[in-house]
């Protein structure tokens, strides 16, 4: 059984629908993509999954529990960690706090200190800026913050959210390279991307979301095989570009 | 067809609207009873502020609790340009013979008037500024003016008397006189709803950037929304100057702002009609109240067999239960009893307020869902 | 001369403490939630009502003050409960309104159950004397508002930076559901901000009654406008800029009140709201800029 199932979910903003229809699984220790162009409902998709949306239709299942309708914080204690688009880091709370309150729901104050010390020497930067103002880090060093705060609650499941978007071709490579050792720990991870090319080399399987729709589930090879789509989303990055229709 | 149906329907709104407070004028009228005539004048006066009130709010979505000061500058304009030099001289004072001011003297109806754009003057100039305000501190900078309006009247004695009451003011406002004041602000006030300026600014209440980038200058429509409402809030004050006979400034401060705001948002801030059924409501209701109130107070004090057994005195129960009825329609019916739409014939119209405009003051919340 | 320094810097340090732990109850909640609390100063309403009830019992005076204050908290609580909850997720614009009427229901219902007059509730009678330091006459109440305004920020620092529910208050401010996202409940952190705004308030109540000797329906409109004031001109949404707005006024009243002749002292509200107003249009994030600059993010 999968860790995560997401079975034919719709979420409408107004009259406007974001996502008519999106199903997918992550299972343990896998790390699916989820890949599309703006608007195409990847984010309203996490959205969805942490609680901060509520579905008009369809099941959310986390470890045979239901996440419809439970709210963000009871998500949380369920094991699933956000990082969310654009960092949302607590920028008047010092570096210190931001992890502090990562791990917020952790009852055990040796273990807390130990993780303190665990993800300040895997991101030493952190560890520099310690007592700092987190919203006076630099974009990348924000991230390095959301991603650390996120393992902070040590979750089963880390969700992410456009994590390299926004930052320099460098600090791109890097938070990429932070994701396949988040992978190679074992981390369970549903990666929300636009930067495909990246994406489909550290995923073990991904979905491509078109107007509110899963075009496609696959493997990154399956994928790299249909031209069409090779086209459509692969060149040059190939954000802007109009949708690809279905073969 | 269904143009002259719209047309119809769209007629029918201020002339329901006027309907009522005609009726309720002949009502009194007949009955030629002072104390009731007199509490119908107040309530015409509380219709005219209340669609005031409306026709900023409802049309801006822009909480103001700051409509009394320009009652307050009407209400004292008013008198300025009424009274003889003679009659200035009993309710005015401190008001120096040599001033021009002193000098001027009008009939009442020009002098409601010029209490009017007295207000409104002071009002476009401080518009000016406000309209680049959002949110609660739109609201906050208008409560602040309250405060800076009454303050400055507390001290201004040759203009105000100071916190003393004026005295000696004749009684112009009759019965009639504030129904048709009162017709005129709901024309005016559905007039400006349906108005080009009055559907933009509506439109932009949602999403201000979204209209700005259309093309749409909210703050120059917000500015004009804001000066009807304060020339007609003006009025209103000019009107119960000379209804009233003798006030001071303490009369144009908290619990009347509230008065208008409880008025405006039980009955749905949203639509004219809105408006005037909240004025109305509210009115009758205090009205209610208050005759019970003074029953009961009255009792008590006889000593009467009922008199001993009534425990206190009741003060201030009419604005407990306006207090209570406002904080359950904002909990449970945050559009008011209107919800947004206005009194029509027939019902269904087109152009029905829009899902949006349910909110009650008309902006649109915070999305997070903090449950 | 020196004496006269002392006495103004201890009665401005006294009053300007004071004055921010009142913002700092205003501000602590409107971080989170966008609701500018009008009903706010009905808590020290309530306080004053707790002293004069709880002051008719034989208890040590201290107890009563504890009560009292507890009893400010509470009412926060029941306020949050059962007007604000409700329109939690709606417009600040509506969320004011409806405290608006809070206010006015609380107000009245001191007028039916209690009385319009003021009533003197019973008070230290050391709050009446003052002590001597060689020449300089030093107010015992003066004094003791210094120091508990003084603990009272040092001990909300401490938690607000030590524990939890601390960061919890202070992450939400800046990012409410993100906060909820770190798995921090969010009828738990709103609370937390409501009681903090009833102790605040029930803290500065015990001085101001102090001070005005008596308590009154309408006696929590003026620490209200002074929270309005201190906040708006220090940052709405700066814990720090509440406690920096609330010292400033502070030594601006006592200045203003030592300093300037009576005539022009009457148009003193006029002025102190049209700083308001102006700091609004100019200026809306207050005179504190926060710890980490905007241009980062």
């Amino acid at each position: 059984m999968s860790l995560l199932a997401i079975d034919d979910i719709h979420v409408n903003y107004g009259a406007i629908s974001a996502v008519r229809g999106v199903s997918l699984t992550v299972d343990q220790g896998e790390v699916v993509g989820l890949i599309g162009v703006n608007g195409a409902g990847k984010s309203t998709t996490m959205l969805s999954i942490v609680g901060v949306v509520k579905p008009q239709r369809g099941t959310i299942v986390y470890s045979g529990q239901s996440l419809i309708g439970q709210s963000p914080e009871t998500i949380l204690r369920l094991g699933i960690a956000p990082v969310m688009e654009g960092r949302r880091i607590f920028p008047s709370l010092t570096v210190e706090e931001n992890l502090r309150l990562g791990a917020a729901t952790k009852k055990d104050k040796q273990q807390v200190e130990q993780d303190i010390d665990r993800w300040t020497t895997f991101f030493p930067i952190l560890r520099e800026r310690f007592g700092k103002p987190a919203g006076n880090l630099s974009g990348g060093q924000q991230q390095m913050l959301a991603v650390a705060r996120a393992l902070m609650s040590r979750p089963t499941m880390l969700l992410m959210d456009e994590p390299s978007l926004g930052l320099s071709p460098k600090l791109v490579g890097d938070v990429f390279a932070l994701i396949r050792e988040l992978r190679d720990m074992g981390m369970t991870i549903l990666l929300v991307e636009q930067n495909v090319r990246m994406t489909l080399d550290i995923v073990n399987r991904v979905y491509l979301l078109n107007t509110g729709r899963v075009e496609f589930a696959g493997t990154p090879d399956e994928l790299r095989a249909r031209g069409d789509v090779e086209r459509a989303y692969l060149h040059g990055g190939g954000l802007a570009q109009k949708s690809a229709s279905p073969a | 067809m269904t143009d002259l149906r719209s047309l119809a329907s769209r007629i029918s709104t201020p002339l329901i609207l006027s309907g009522i407070v005609s009726l309720i004028a002949i009502i009194a009228w007949l009955r030629g009873d002072v104390v009731f005539e007199r509490v119908v004048t107040v309530m015409f006066i509380n219709v005219l502020l209340t669609v005031a009130l409306q026709v900023f709010m409802g049309n801006s979505g822009l909480g103001s609790f700051g409509q009394y000061a320009f009652v307050l500058i009407g209400a004292y304009s008013s008198i300025w340009f009424s009274l003889t030099p003679e009659q200035k001289n009993l309710a005015l004072p401190d008001m120096p013979e040599e001033w021009w001011l002193y000098s001027q003297h009008y009939p009442f109806q020009v002098a409601v008037v010029l209490g009017g754009v007295t207000a409104l003057i002071v009002g476009a100039v401080i518009g000016i500024a406000f309209v680049r305000l959002r949110g609660a501190s739109f609201t906050i900078a208008t409560f602040a003016f309250l405060i800076v309006v009454h303050s400055i009247a507390l001290q201004w004695r040759e203009v105000t008397r100071g916190s003393r009451t004026v005295i000696g003011i004749p009684k112009e406002t009759s019965l009639l006189i504030a129904a048709v004041w009162a017709i005129l602000a709901i024309l005016i006030g559905y007039a400006f709803k349906e108005s080009t300026i009055g559907l933009k600014l509506r439109a932009s209440r949602e999403d201000e950037d979204a209209a700005s980038s259309i093309g749409v200058n909210v703050r120059l429509m917000r500015w004009i929304s804001w000066c009807l409402s304060v020339f007609m809030c003006g009025v209103g004050g000019a009107l119960w100057a000379h209804f009233i006979q003798q006030f001071s400034p303490q009369q144009f401060y908290l619990s009347e702002t509230f008065l208008i705001v409880a008025m405006l948002v039980i009955g749905g801030s949203a639509s004219v009609s809105g408006a005037v059924v909240g004025a109305v409501s509210v009115a009758m209701v205090s009205e209610g109240m208050r005759q019970f109130e003074n029953s009961w107070n009255l009792a008590r004090q006889k000593g009467t067999s009922i008199g001993d057994i009534l425990p206190f005195q009741l003060v201030g129960f009419t604005e407990i239960v306006i207090a209570l009825a406002m904080i359950l329609v904002l909990v449970l019916r945050p559009s008011g009893i209107m919800g947004g739409r206005e009194l029509a014939w027939p019902l269904r119209r087109r152009g029905s307020p829009p899902a949006a405009s349910s909110e009650s003051v008309g902006m649109t919340g915070a999305t997070d869902t903090a449950s | 001369m020196i004496t006269d320094l002392a006495q103004y810097l201890v009665s401005a340090l006294s009053l300007g403490g004071l004055y921010a732990l009142m913002a700092l109850g205003l501000v602590i909640v409107y971080g989170i939630l966008r609701l500018i609390n009008f009903a706010y100063g009905e808590l020290v309403m309530v306080a004053g009502y707790g002293m004069l009830i709880i002051g008719r019992s034989p208890w040590p005076w201290i107890f009563v003050a504890i009560l009292s204050i507890l009893c400010a908290v509470i009412a926060a609580l029941v306020m949050e409960r059962v007007a604000f909850r409700p329109v939690r997720n709606s417009s600040p614009t509506t969320m004011l309104i409806t405290s608006f009427a809070v206010s006015t229901l609380l107000q009245n219902l001191a007028l039916l159950i209690i009385s319009p007059r003021p009533k003197v509730p019973r008070l230290p009678a050391v709050f009446t004397k003052n002590l001597r330091f060689g020449g300089v006459r030093i107010d015992v109440l003066d004094l003791s508002g210094l120091i508990v305004s003084i603990v009272a920020l040092l001990a909300l620092t401490l938690f607000l930076r030590k524990t939890v529910i601390g960061l919890a208050l202070r992450a939400a401010a800046d990012d409410f559901t993100m906060t909820r996202l770190m798995g921090v409940r969010a009828n738990m952190v709103i609370a937390a901000a409501f009681a903090i705004s009833g102790l605040m308030a029930g803290i500065v109540a015990l001085f101001w009654i102090g001070n005005t000797r008596s308590t009154t329906p309408t006696i929590g409109l003026e620490p209200v406008l002074i929270a309005f004031i201190a906040s708006v001109v220090g940052g709405m949404s700066s814990l720090k800029g509440a406690v920096v707005g609330g010292y400033v006024l502070g030594f601006l009243t006592i200045g203003l009140q030592t300093w300037l002749p009576r005539d022009v002292n009457a148009y003193r509200d006029a002025v102190l709201f049209g700083i308001v107003i102006l700091v609004l249009l100019v200026r809306p994030e207050g005179i504190v800029r926060p710890v980490w600059s905007r241009e980062a993010r």
